[in-house]
């Protein structure tokens, strides 16, 4: 008997527990019917965060869902759409999205202006003309299967936005009508920037296209911004670039202050080249030879070249006396020292300022001394350590004839 | 007996012998011997453990003075000791190398008294004595090496206490108590600090003190063809004779740990993390290698235990009958003193191999 009614309880449980899992998801006869077709569309809704939200699909079809049959659920006067243009998307979502009232109620932390900054970015711009193959809402949310944007499955996640962008903009069949260059993805993936994203997976640190550009107002910005962009993470380079006596005379020139020198979407490592006045690096595509700017570029060149040339001899000396088994980890703090004083150097490059940069240098020579000192020491004290083990071995060596001949002398053994 | 001012020495001596019976002593120093014969070498390394030992008390004493105890402290006054100390790095070396050498030194007793059969009757406390001494000093080794808390010491730690771990019923609790928390950390440091310069050193003196206690009432082990032959019987009187022959090794080996400490100074590496991942290649001391290999060659299951558990049983076990050598081989039967010799010689080559397979992994 109690065996019975525990299987009882049991299946009824098991019952609710299905019926209520059908009922989570909204989208009534819809979803029943689309799980059957093989269009996808149920499958997608099943982790979409409209449905999970308990929007159902009249939001944004219309139709009546409540109906056994297709021709019913769409007849007129249902409000059905079907699917939707480009146009119809922009305002269905942003219809919600847009909605102050409506949005407080449901996700209050999620901004609304998107669709308010995606009529000033060129999607939005060429959609109002009537281009429709650009990109709007669900181009790179996806429409049925819109996850959270922290979520790594979603199309707009931080190290999936490039790919996402590209899938466009690196098409240059698609993009062919547009004007626009295709290689941004492809020069993206082998900048630091992208190896940083996509490599290390630094989703919090490394810049992704929207960074840039803007997530739903994208578009190319503009040559005064840039310092702005790049100086949301780099501040205090674009603090110093903007105090220097090249801030104005690029401005002169319109020249697009980082870009202008570290180019766009294939921003590599600075190297030593850069700099200097041989021809092609960088600095020479303003300043000829011999001139004061040239002359910064060289100076800058040659410093850092002979601090890069001190580290591997430093390198050597203290790796000698390290393999003699020297303890030389104070030496090597002030590497690293030195080595975070490059790193600042680099960055104070940015103020073109000779002063401000032998002030550096000379901190970082310091401590490179200091290091050299470190290895010279512990090659002196292998020396030192040596000898005493020879005077400590001939005493002991003369203890031990003395020993020795103590025993020869003792009374022989019966 | 009266005094002689004109002579001081011998006026301390007139003045203790007045008080102690000092005469007995010299009487019985005077009579004391120790065997000659072919075997007669392997008798110096008991002495050269214990010299060893001194050695290691001198030096960990000096270390204590500027040693400091805590995870957060540790490493650097480590480092301290070994860059900024005068001749730190000295003592620091030489408390690691004759640490080892000790180690080894006592690894060769054990094995040339098994050899010998000096541990059959009357001696077997001397052999039990001397088995708790060795388990002692491999503590001693394993609570050491975490004391500088760099890298390498913390997960070969947390490998060495991961194996008391697989000890069914106390093995948990045991390494609960070690650690000081479920994993190795910063409480963990102090506990070993204390068992390495408080709990050891008092146990030890206390069966070093038991071990030299029982030798000199028994004096030391004669060869088993004299009982046959007693005109072969040839001794060597303990003062002068054997101790002089001593204090020769003992300079040698003196010079033989400051060789090493300078041209092979004990490193200290970088800085223990708790919170990284464990850096490839780590290894125990090597005189816990052959037990690390040992314990690696186990299946995943045996029976109903534990590869591990089934491993450590094995070693239990294998130390157990090692124990119990001086009552399994009494001398009365042939067969089993062949036996015993056999498996002797089978274990040593054993844990040559196993040690050896251990470096080379």
């Amino acid at each position: 008997m109690t065996k019975l009614f525990t299987m009882t309880l049991v299946m009824i449980s098991v019952t609710l527990a299905s019926t209520a899992l059908a009922d989570d998801l909204p989208g009534g006869n819809c979803l029943e019917c689309h799980l059957t077709i093989d269009d996808g569309v149920g499958e997608l809704w099943q982790d979409d965060v409209h449905a999970l939200a308990g929007i159902g699909c009249d939001a944004c079809h219309g139709g009546d869902w409540t109906q056994d049959h297709s021709d019913l659920a769409k007849r007129p006067g249902t409000g059905f759409r079907g699917e939707l243009s480009a146009r119809e998307i922009v305002s269905s979502c942003g219809g919600c999205h847009g909605d102050v009232e409506y949005m407080k109620e449901r996700k209050p932390l999620l901004p609304v202006d998107q669709l308010e900054k995606y009529w000033t970015s060129e999607h939005g711009k060429l959609l109002v003309k009537g281009e429709t193959r650009v990109a709007q809402c669900a181009s790179c949310h996806g429409a049925h299967g819109v996850r959270e944007v922290n979520d790594a499955k979603s199309p707009v996640y931080a190290s999936n936005v490039p790919a996402t962008c590209g899938g466009c903009h690196g098409d240059a069949e698609y993009m062919s009508d547009f004007d626009i260059k295709t290689t941004q993805y492809d020069e993206y993936v082998q900048s630091v920037h992208g190896k940083a994203l996509l490599e290390k997976n630094d989703v919090r640190g490394a810049p992704a296209c929207n960074d840039c550009h803007g997530n739903h107002g994208a578009a190319p910005p503009s040559i005064d911004a840039i310092t702005n962009i790049c100086g949301t993470c780099h501040s205090y380079n674009a603090e110093l670039f903007l105090g220097s006596p090249l801030a104005p005379a690029f401005k002169e020139k319109s020249l697009a202050d980082c870009v202008a020198c570290h180019g766009k979407h294939l921003i590599r490592h600075v190297a030593d080249e850069w700099e200097g006045d041989k021809p092609g690096a960088t600095c020479r595509k303003c300043h000829e030879q011999g001139e004061e700017g040239s002359e910064l570029a060289l100076y800058f060149t040659d410093t850092f070249g002979s601090v890069r040339e001190s580290f591997d001899d430093i390198e050597q000396l203290l790796g000698e006396a390290e393999v003699k088994g020297m303890d030389v980890t104070e030496g090597e703090d002030y590497v690293e020292a030195a080595r975070q004083g490059l790193m600042q150097a680099r960055t104070l490059m940015h103020s073109f300022s000779k002063p401000v940069m032998e002030e550096k240098v000379s901190e970082i020579a310091a401590n490179q001394a200091a290091a050299l000192e470190v290895g010279y020491a512990a090659l002196q004290g292998l020396k030192d350590r040596r000898r005493g083990l020879a005077i400590s071995t001939l005493l002991l060596l003369l203890l031990t004839l003395g020993v020795a001949i103590k025993i020869r002398t003792l009374p022989p053994l019966d | 007996m009266s005094t002689s001012p004109e002579n001081p020495d011998r006026a301390l001596l007139a003045w203790a012998k007045d008080r102690y019976p000092i005469g007995k002593f010299v009487e019985w120093a005077k009579h004391k011997t120790v065997p000659v014969g072919r075997g007669a070498f392997w008798y110096y390394f008991g002495g050269i453990s214990l010299f060893l030992f001194l050695i290691q008390v001198g030096t960990g004493i000096l270390l204590m003075f500027y040693y400091k105890g805590s995870a957060d402290t540790a490493f650097e006054s480590v480092r301290f000791i070994s860059a900024k100390v005068p001749f730190g790095w000295l003592v620091r070396s030489v408390h690691a190398w004759s640490a080892n050498l000790m180690i080894l030194s006592v690894f060769i007793h054990m094995f040339s008294v098994f050899f010998m059969r000096a541990y059959r009757k009357p001696r077997e406390l001397t052999w039990i004595s001397g088995l708790v001494l060795l388990a002692l000093l491999l503590g001693f080794g394993f609570s050491g090496y975490l004391l500088p808390w760099n890298e390498l010491a913390f997960f070969a730690t947390k490998v060495g206490t991961d194996i008391v771990g697989v000890i069914p019923l106390i093995g948990e609790p045991i390494m609960y108590v070690l650690r000081g928390g479920e994993d190795v950390s910063g409480s963990t440091l102090p506990r070993f600090f204390a068992l390495h310069v408080a709990f050891f050193p008092a146990l030890l003196t206390v069966f070093i003190a038991a071990h030299l206690f029982f030798i000199q009432m028994q004096g030391i082990h004669e060869p088993e063809a004299w009982e046959a032959h007693p005109e072969q019987r040839k001794t060597m009187p303990f003062f002068p004779h054997f101790f002089m022959r001593e204090l020769l090794l003992w300079l040698i080996t003196l010079n033989i740990v400051a060789v090493l400490a300078v041209f092979f100074p004990a490193e200290l590496g970088i800085e223990a993390d708790p919170f990284s991942s464990a850096p490839a290649g780590i290894k125990p001391e090597w005189y816990f290698l052959s037990t690390f290999e040992f314990l690696k060659y186990m299946p995943a299951h045996v029976g109903p235990l534990e590869g591990e558990e089934f491993g450590l049983l094995l070693i239990s076990l294998g130390f157990l009958l090692w124990c119990l050598v001086p009552w399994i081989d009494r001398g009365r039967s042939r067969r089993i003193t062949t036996i015993v010799m056999v498996t002797g010689v089978a274990i040593l080559v054993f844990l040559t191999i196993l040690t050896y397979r251990g470096f080379a992994a």
